[in-house]
């Protein structure tokens, strides 16, 4: 339906895979003020159609490819969109916000989002151009990597000149066709990684989408918008963090960082520090691996990294893969860990949820408890067990399945390291409370940066009480809320840093960065105050430059109280969703060697102390003690949902 | 003598992750840095054997001192 908002090319396809019928999806302006895009529009399109009795791979099931408005808008790392599905791994809704440039395409191509359903008869890969959709036989290029994959997608895409087709893409690789269920969706060299997306898309028999059009996303002020985005670049540009480390160093250089403040997830979380973690950090990379810095569409920050694996130039690793294959396994081989990135992504892959699956193996060979044959620090056979996971072949068939699956099969749940079944990212909360509430009450499972990120505050950033649960609750909400509205409104997470004013990530040392610090546990009842009352917040702040773009490009009004208020509906909503597959308070946990055992002996506070926090937090979330939103909050946030429910 | 390693961005500009000096304190220290000015050295995390250490910090014999810079985003 076509909009009145900048931002919006007005359009959503809804594509029936079985039917092959194509029809116009309805989504007003009505819905997009209240659901923006991105994570939060697909909750709300997959929320009207779920009612808990779908099954991830089944025709009931949606994959929900959405834009935010200002996707392609030109504002600062804007490329970004949004795959939602009903998670195969955990049986709730997942979300993953993607770079590369299938969204930026896709509102070339005319279209908001895509809505995917059914199943194709056989392989079958799909050409929009705009609005039209065409669909192809994928026969030849199913099985293929997703590298070989993208290729070929272009080279069916030239045309009579013998020039590609500008466009953008998503696929598969084998792991998806296979089913892992940890499988994901490339964009490309940019990964829609977590919660098995890839294996709903291989199930549907759909290996590629390719998007291209010549249409201009409407900006509702553009004059303001260029003079606003210059200034934005230019702060982010001269912010430590987004102007600094993340160019420099990439996210690998959290490592040594991490390291120092006991939170770099070591031998399958048994500890906080690895002792050879100087060999796997961002540093050695950068000074011995890296060539260039990338990035995403109009990105000033750049921050994914290229280096050469035997003689190619592939994307280096992430912080998250760097930590989980190095210190998670025992490995300080960092050059084999640029070759498993690479071959991670080929195979389509999620590198976090496979590491983690990998370590849980291990310790459970080395406990007794399944005799695998794979050992910490023993790595010479992982590249062989990737291909078979993907391939589904021996070993690889089971731990294709991920850690939670396979504890419940073997034993050993409690080192079993994940959150409603999807594993957890490569900071040990024990010595980050904050981010430990995160992991276990992420909508989509164990994600830090769902989870709200407050680990940027508890070491990284700044210097919180990494252990106390003081503040933590509100502090999380107010961040889970942030992040969720970033990356509906289509932009990447990491602009959020630059929240933090710079003053205070120059000076770590400097009294008010002290006192900051100090204070930061005792903020709870403000913030509470402010996440309960966010339209007491009707400016913008100088930090956040979102709410001002937002407003110059959509003309919707937009403050930083509203901004905060849509994240916090966007994230009920999918709150809501799950509660209909059963989640519940009982859900929202993590595995006992981090909520019971200590990381030092000689610390009792160094556990997460999980149900304390959740308390707080759903009470400041307006939740019932079974950490469900009542009516009354689900009215609040005017989501519009039959909750058939009574209290 | 004390062991130095220098990590996150300061080590690039630094040109170098460890070092070694025969510094007394923290404020000797801080001088000492390669290509890094007082002023910049000033803004970095201090510690002194894996423990946060403070300005009035004075060295023992082989101790290992840790600098970094705030980090995030990952
Ligand atoms: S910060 Fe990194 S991931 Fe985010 S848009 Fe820029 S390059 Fe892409």
């Amino acid at each position: 339906m076509a909009s009145k908002y900048g931002g919006y090319m007005g359009k959503v396809l809804k594509i029936d895979l079985t039917s092959r019928q194509v029809s116009e999806y309805p989504f007003s302006d009505e819905d997009r003020e209240l659901y923006i895009g991105g994570k939060t529009m697909a909750a709300k399109i997959l929320g009207d159609h779920m009612t808990g009795k779908e099954k991830a791979f089944s025709e009931d099931n949606l994959l929900v490819v959405t834009t935010g408005p200002m996707t392609g808008s030109g504002a600062p790392s804007s490329s970004r969109f949004n795959i939602s599905t009903l998670s195969p791994q955990t049986g709730y809704i997942t979300s993953s916000n993607c770079g590369g440039h299938f969204g930026y395409y896709l509102k070339k191509a005319g279209l908001d989002a895509l809505i995917l359903t059914g199943r194709c008869d056989k392989p079958t890969w799909i050409e929009i151009q705009n609005e039209k959709v065409i669909f192809h036989d994928a026969g030849d290029i199913w099985g293929m990597k997703t590298g070989e994959t993208q290729k070929a997608l272009d080279d069916k895409l030239r045309m009579k000149n013998g020039r590609v087709r500008k466009n953008g893409k998503i696929c598969i690789g084998p792991a998806g066709e296979n089913l892992v269920l940890y499988s994901c969706i490339v964009s490309n060299e940019r990964v829609s990684g977590r919660g098995g997306t890839g294996a709903v898309m291989g199930w549907m028999r759909l290996k590629a989408v390719c998007a291209s059009g010549n249409k201009e996303v409407p900006v509702h002020d553009k004059e303001k918008m260029v003079k606003h985005t210059r200034k934005w670049f230019r702060y982010l540009r001269e912010h430590p963090l987004t102007g600094n480390q993340l160019p420099r160093l990439g996210t690998a250089g959290l490592v040594s960082a991490m390291q120092m403040k006991h939170i770099l997830s070591t031998k399958n979380y048994t500890y906080g520090q690895f002792d050879e973690f100087e060999k796997v950090s961002g540093e050695e990379l950068a000074e011995k691996y890296n060539i260039v810095n990338k990035g995403c569409l109009t990105c000033p920050i750049r921050c994914a990294r290229t280096v050469e694996v035997n003689g190619q130039q592939v994307k280096g690793p992430e912080l998250e893969t760097l930590v989980l294959l190095g210190g998670g396994i025992l490995n300080d081989n960092l050059e084999s860990i640029l070759k498993w990135n690479y071959e991670l992504d080929e195979l389509g892959m999620d590198t976090i949820s496979c590491a983690n699956t990998i370590s849980y193996a291990m310790e459970a060979n080395e406990k007794g408890l399944w005799d695998n044959g794979l050992k910490f620090s023993e790595t010479a056979e992982l590249s062989q067990i990737f291909e078979d996971i993907a391939f589904r072949r021996g070993i690889g068939d089971e731990l294709a399945l991920g850690s939670k699956r396979l504890s419940e099969k073997y034993g050993g749940k409690e080192f079993a390291i994940h959150a409603k079944g999807m594993e957890l990212a490569a900071y040990e909360p024990r010595r980050a409370a904050g981010l430990g509430l995160g992991y276990a009450t992420s909508n989509r499972g164990g994600c830090h940066l769902n989870g709200g990120y407050l680990v940027i505050l508890e070491g990284l950033g700044l210097s919180m009480n990494q252990t106390t649960y003081h503040g933590k609750a509100d502090l999380t909400m107010l961040f889970q809320d942030l992040m969720e509205m970033i990356s509906a409104a289509g932009q990447c997470l990491f602009t959020s840093y630059a929240f933090f004013p710079a003053p205070l990530m120059k000076h770590p040392n400097a009294w008010y960065t002290r006192l900051i610090n100090k204070v930061l546990p005792y903020s709870g009842a403000v913030v509470r105050i402010i996440n309960k009352y966010p339209e007491i917040a009707c400016f913008h702040l100088p930090v956040f430059h979102h709410t001002k773009g937002f407003e110059y490009t959509t003309g919707m009004k937009m403050t930083f109280g509203n901004y905060i208020r849509c994240g916090e509906r966007g994230y009920n909503l999918e709150r809501e969703i799950n509660r209909r597959f059963g989640v519940n308070a009982n859900k929202d946990a993590l595995p006992k060697r981090l909520t019971q055992s200590l990381q030092d002996p000689d610390d009792p506070d160094s556990r997460v102390p999980l149900e304390k926090m959740k308390k707080v937090y759903y009470h400041a979330r307006g939740w019932n003690r079974d950490g469900l939103p009542t009516e009354r909050t689900l009215r609040k946030l005017k989501i519009l949902q039959d909750t058939r429910r009574s209290e | 003598m004390v062991r130095v390693k220098i990590f996150g961005t300061a080590r690039l500009k630094a040109g170098v992750g460890t070092f070694e000096r025969d510094v007394k304190n923290v404020d000797e220290l801080l001088d000492v840095i390669p290509n890094l000015t007082r002023k910049e050295a000033k803004d970095l995390v201090l510690l002194v054997n894996g423990k946060p250490a403070g300005r009035r910090y004075r060295f023992r014999d082989g101790d290992e001192v840790v600098l970094l810079a705030p980090a995030g985003g990952g």
